[in-house]
């Protein structure tokens, strides 16, 4: 479904990725995990048409999306919900949630919007309440259901578990369950990466912009090295 | 106690006409962050279209709706032409881009239509007034404070309402995560653009008809205002945008009225002295919004 | 002298030899046209002169600051104002302004000291000015300086034209002769060498420095210790006066003064000028001007003889006269978009003539400076924070954090992604305001003072997402830094700016600009820079980010011998325990905000709950 191929991008003249490659295929749940400053960031914002890649290709769904903006790779079916949540502070739970279905006829909207609601009974109860009040938790929810309102085919994730409490962390992991039992695809970048990797069908390891490895779930977990590639040699 | 309370009336009446003014500045400013020093232009070329208009043999009733309209279309037109080619570029580029914009537009004025003041009529009832009690009032003004008080309802809900209202918030909220949304960034700076002038264009027909005539310079003013008072109620909040207009409005006519006549003809040097001041004590203007620095 | 400029031969020298040669060539190049053509060229070549005046006083604050004035020649109008009132004879004022306030009317002064005093005056109004414009534009943006300084051109034309009894008013004005205007170019020549070699010296000064260094990056530079408020003001000042100067030379060489003299046309024609030739170098603003001015003249010709372009155009006589006017103005107008379009820096961009012959001619060949000696002894008092909390909307990102460093230590800060050590720092740094909780050095409370002042007491921080001056060479990002340790910093290891930037590793890249430098020499930037403040307490954040094994192992190194050779305890973030260790003393665990741990690396490492905070433990 998203094929990464070799890319490279760069702030200036510093390269944050370098000829990094990676799949994702339809149905999967991908995460995505390395140290600080490996550029996992870089990556999505790359696929998702916030950074232009200036090496390589994306490709979605077989069409060459690479440098696309945004608001098209959105229409193309793809979401990225991006790292610090980044909701609408100043607009209500309701309105961030209609803002992620802009692209949704009005009709379909309002049925996104009940669906969300079901999904998220926090969310429900502060309809109406600026984003600004939710707690990190509720605010990363309002995040996803925020992107899911697109209904989107490939659904990335920066972080979502950045900043929350341990019990809001389970939460964010069952709610990845949940999609994934729904059947949708995914690309997450998790730190948290034990919890990540048993959620996940495939992981990618990515370090100072490099891939370092690639595996099932199952397979990294017992790779003894990764807590190293995390933490240092 | 009944001069204050003219004093006003009348200062609503002008800071009216500041705010749909000022509304317009921080629209644009809010989703592309350029303050735009082209806002007068709007009117400048507005007023010309209501010149041609009446050399038609027009009469207000059509110049009106054509002065909206014109309005409009140069607001898109000057994006088109000049700030989409500079969109992103930093704050220096983009303030100096609208000062150019703003020196074409005036300089092909001067050039193909010419430098003298053209002249048309007033409609008649812009200098009636009416008593209420022992207070005088405008017809005018009592036409622009109500037309205001609708124009920014209408905003309101434009913006509570309407999902092109909660993309334009978001965007100016978020330019980058409303684009990830799916957001279209031409249509909402088109649209901003569009809305912009449109307020542009409605202050603009009350300050033709007050003045009654246009030169290739009549943009200037208006467009100082706006953006004083968009600066003064707090740089990237509407709300902030619509204060600032209606204090400015009624600073302007409470000094003229309260200072000796000897020095009443530097109204504005006082009003600048008193901004100033704000500034020095409150920098960030009446509605001071957070410019939060990433570290 | 030593104290203003780093660097004499470079920052006086030069300059000097740079500004006579750009004086010599222009004046040369301008009796040389005017030769040419005759009597008919001698205003327009006088004119570009006083403009040059204007333009480069305009380019002191511009250039250095980085803030779009339109309000200069606002100031100059109320030096030209204040120069006629006081230069005209007694018998002139009382036909014309016999009702002035103060009892200008009676006045007799020598037109040199009204130019004293017209510089005088117009300072005045700088300094409020100045103020709001600081203050408002530390608050809302450089955006909001530049309207309150185009509001300031508005209303003093609009006071201008509503104070006759000072003014003369709209159409009237003031006009004079003293003994025919300006009867030679000599003082015309006398202020443009003048402000030419004033606006060199001051940028290579150490006000301009800073200021620059401010322009570039606001937050770092304060984070440096520079108050950007204050240089920002020094800058007006001097560019004020300079334009005051021109200003009141203009108002001479008219003979006469009107409202719109010293207005908008003329605000148009100088910052175009500016902003052709490049706004960031004096040689560039001159250029600009000589540019602009031989642009406007071809512009005249052509109104005057005609043209056609595409079709549209003019073939010939009868001319409209505002056609031939304006098509000047629609010169200027059309000049100003494309280059804002497609070369906004302008012409030069910062290319200055000076530097070009120093880095030729003038510099000796440099010895890589020898390895800095370790500071021996090393005491002073420790740095103590406690009960930090920081809250952001709803989210806590810091509960009740804390930590102790005496000097000479090296402390890590270790934890997961959003733990809050990023926060702690900036904290300590002044750049986010904890809701509870203190900090101090000794028992001095710090709690409360801005960066600037954090940094000047001995607290330096380099940033995870690299904040140098782009636009400056490695050098002089490290110079700003060294400034403020000479001032603000006595009685503490200044070290020397070669020695720092040799230490980093920077030696053979001290020339480049730090925009060019690779990632790995940023963060080796960002360190030298940090490091040159003298600082008692140096904060690193993340400083081996996105580099690989063998280059955080070198900076181990470096961070230690930088860290020794300043005498400056280091507290330093990194998500790398390897990193963390092999350089710590003493290591604290961040997680959701709080100090979940903290003992010696050995401790740290075997401790399970920062295994668990790193990796997630399984089930949470």
């Amino acid at each position: 479904m998203l094929e990464v191929a070799g890319i490279t991008t760069k702030y200036g003249a510093i390269s944050a990725l370098r000829d990094t490659s990676l799949t994702v295929g339809s149905g999967e749940v991908v995460g995505l995990i390395g140290p600080n400053g490996a550029g996992k960031t870089t990556l999505l914002g790359s696929v998702a048409g916030l950074l232009k890649p200036t090496g390589g290709t994306v490709t979605f769904d077989g069409a060459d999306v690479t440098g696309a903006a945004p608001e098209k790779l959105l229409r193309a079916g793809l979401a990225l919900v991006p790292e610090h949540r980044r909701i609408f502070v100043d607009l209500t739970v309701e309105e961030n949630l209609k803002i992620g279905g802009i692209t949704a006829s009005k009709s379909d909207r309002a049925e996104l919007l009940e669906e969300m609601a079901d999904l998220f009974p926090v969310l429900r109860d502060k309809w109406t309440t600026q984003a600004g009040f939710l707690s990190g938790g509720e605010a990363q929810q309002l995040a996803i259901g925020r992107a899911l309102m697109s209904k989107p085919r490939l659904l990335m994730m920066d972080e979502p578990s950045l900043g929350l409490a341990p019990v809001l962390v389970d939460v964010v992991f069952e709610l990845i369950e949940s999609l994934r039992a729904a059947g949708r695809t995914l690309l997450v970048v998790e730190q948290n990466a034990s919890r990540m990797l048993e959620v996940a069908d495939r992981a990618y390891v990515l370090r100072s912009g490099e891939m370092v490895a690639e595996g099932t779930g199952a397979e990294l977990l017992e790779r003894t090295d990764l807590f190293d590639t995390f933490v240092g040699g | 106690m009944t001069e204050l309370l003219q004093n006003l009336i009348d200062g609503l009446g002008r800071g009216s006409i500041y705010a749909l003014l000022a509304l317009g500045v921080a629209v644009i400013f809010g989703v592309m962050h350029l303050l735009n020093f082209a806002h007068g232009e709007m009117i400048t070329v507005s007023g010309y279209a209501a010149y041609w208009a009446f050399q038609q043999g027009w009469s207000w009733w059509i110049v009106v709706p054509l002065i909206l309209v014109v309005s409009v279309l140069t607001s898109l037109a000057i994006d088109q032409v000049a700030f989409r080619r500079v969109r992103g570029a930093d704050d220096f580029t983009l303030l100096l881009t609208s000062f150019g914009v703003h020196f074409v537009v005036f300089s092909l004025f001067l050039l193909y239509v010419s430098a003298s003041v053209k002249n048309f009529s007033r409609p008649g009832w812009v200098t009636d007034t009416y008593k209420v009690g022992s207070l005088r009032i405008e017809v005018f003004d009592t036409v622009v404070i109500g037309v205001t008080i609708i124009t920014l309802l209408l905003v309101s809900l434009l913006l509570q309402r309407t999902m092109f209202g909660l993309a334009l918030r978001a965007a100016a909220a978020d330019f980058d995560t409303a684009r990830l949304m799916g957001v279209r960034s031409d249509n909402v700076i088109r649209g901003a653009f569009g809305l912009s002038g449109l307020l542009a264009g409605i202050a603009g027909v009350f300050w033709l008809m007050r003045a009654g005539q246009t030169t290739p310079s009549a943009g200037l003013d208006p467009m100082l205002k706006g953006v004083l008072a968009a600066l003064i109620g707090g740089l990237g909040s509407l709300r902030g945008a619509v204060l600032g207009g209606l204090a400015l409005g009624m600073a302007e006519v409470l000094l003229r009225s309260r200072l000796p006549d000897s020095i009443a003809g530097l109204t504005e040097g006082v009003v600048f002295l008193l901004i100033a001041l704000l500034f020095i004590f409150r920098p960030g203007g009446f509605v001071s919004v957070a410019h939060a620095e990433r570290v | 002298m030593g104290g203003l400029f780093p660097n004499i031969k470079r920052d006086v020298v030069f300059p000097l030899i740079g500004v006579i040669v750009l004086f010599v060539a222009v004046v040369a190049g301008a009796l040389l046209y005017q030769s040419i053509l005759g009597g008919a060229a001698e205003r327009l070549v006088t004119l570009m002169l006083i403009n040059a005046i204007l333009v480069i006083g305009m380019q002191i604050y511009v250039g250095n600051t980085g803030v779009l004035s339109f309000g200069h020649i606002g100031f100059g109008a109320i030096a030209g104002y204040t120069f006629a009132v006081f230069a005209i004879s007694p018998a002139e004022k009382l036909k014309r302004i016999p009702d002035a306030p103060f009892g200008l009317a009676e006045v007799d002064m020598n037109p040199w000291l009204a130019l004293v005093i017209a510089v005088v005056v117009t300072l005045g109004f700088a300094l409020l000015v100045g103020i709001g414009l600081a203050r408002s534009g530390a608050e809302s943006g450089a955006v909001a300086a530049t309207v309150i300084t185009l509001a300031l051109l508005f209303v003093t034309h609009e006071v201008a034209r509503n104070w006759p009894d000072l003014t003369g008013g709209d159409r009237a004005g003031l006009s004079f002769r003293i003994g025919g205007a300006l009867d030679t170019r000599v003082p015309v020549y006398l202020a443009l060498f003048c402000s030419l070699l004033v606006a060199r010296l001051y940028a290579q000064s150490r006000s301009g420095r800073l200021a620059a260094a401010a322009r570039e990056d606001n937050l770092a530079a304060r984070a440096m210790g520079v108050n950007p408020l204050v240089q920002q003001m020094v800058a007006l000042l001097i560019s004020v006066a300079v334009v005051a100067v021109g200003a009141s030379l203009r108002v001479y060489e008219n003979g006469s003064i009107l409202p719109d003299n010293l207005f908008f046309d003329l605000t148009l024609v100088t910052l175009v000028m500016l902003i052709v030739g490049g706004r960031n170098s004096v040689t560039g603003a001159l250029v600009g001007v000589v540019v602009m001015t031989a642009g406007r003249e071809l512009a005249r010709r052509l109104g005057q003889e005609g043209f056609e372009v595409f079709g549209i155009g003019l073939d010939g006589a009868p001319l409209d006269w505002v056609f031939r006017e304006n098509l000047q103005t629609v010169f200027l107008g059309v000049s100003m978009l494309v280059f804002m379009i497609w070369r906004p820096s302008g012409l030069l961009d910062d290319w200055e003539l000076d530097e070009w012959l120093y880095a030729r001619f003038g510099k000796s060949p440099s010895v890589k400076p020898d390895p800095l000696a370790e500071l021996a002894d090393n005491t002073g008092p420790a740095l103590q924070a406690s009960g930090i909390d920081v809250v952001f909307g709803g989210f806590q990102a810091l509960k009740g954090a804390g930590l102790t460093a005496e000097t000479g230590e090296i402390i890590g800060i270790i934890g997961p992604n959003g733990a809050g050590k990023t926060t702690f720092v900036n904290v300590i740094t002044g750049m986010v305001k904890p809701t509870a909780g203190s900090f101090a050095i000794g028992d001095i409370d710090l709690t409360t003072k801005p960066p600037f002042e954090l940094a000047r007491s001995g607290i330096a921080r380099t940033f995870q997402n690299l904040r140098l001056f782009s636009a400056l060479t490695v050098r002089e990002n490290v110079e700003a830094s060294a400034l403020i340790a000479k001032e603000h910093r006595r009685g503490h290891a200044v070290p020397n700016v070669d020695a720092i930037i040799a230490e980093a590793g920077l030696w053979d890249h001290r020339d480049r600009r730090a925009r060019e430098l690779d990632y790995g020499n940023s963060r080796r930037l960002e360190l030298a820079r940090a490091a040159a403040t003298a600082p008692s307490f140096l904060l690193l954040d993340e400083p081996t980010s996105g580099m690989s094994n063998s280059e955080s192992l070198e900076m181990i190194e470096q961070v230690r011998h930088m860290a020794a050779t300043v005498g400056a305890a280091v507290i330093v973030i990194d998500h790398d325990l390897g990193f963390i260790t092999g350089i710590s003393d003493r290591i604290y665990v961040f997680d959701q905000g709080q100090v979940i741990a903290d003992g010696t690396p050995a401790e740290v490492q075997a401790d399970e709950r920062v295994r668990a905070a790193y990796l997630g433990s399984a089930g949470g």
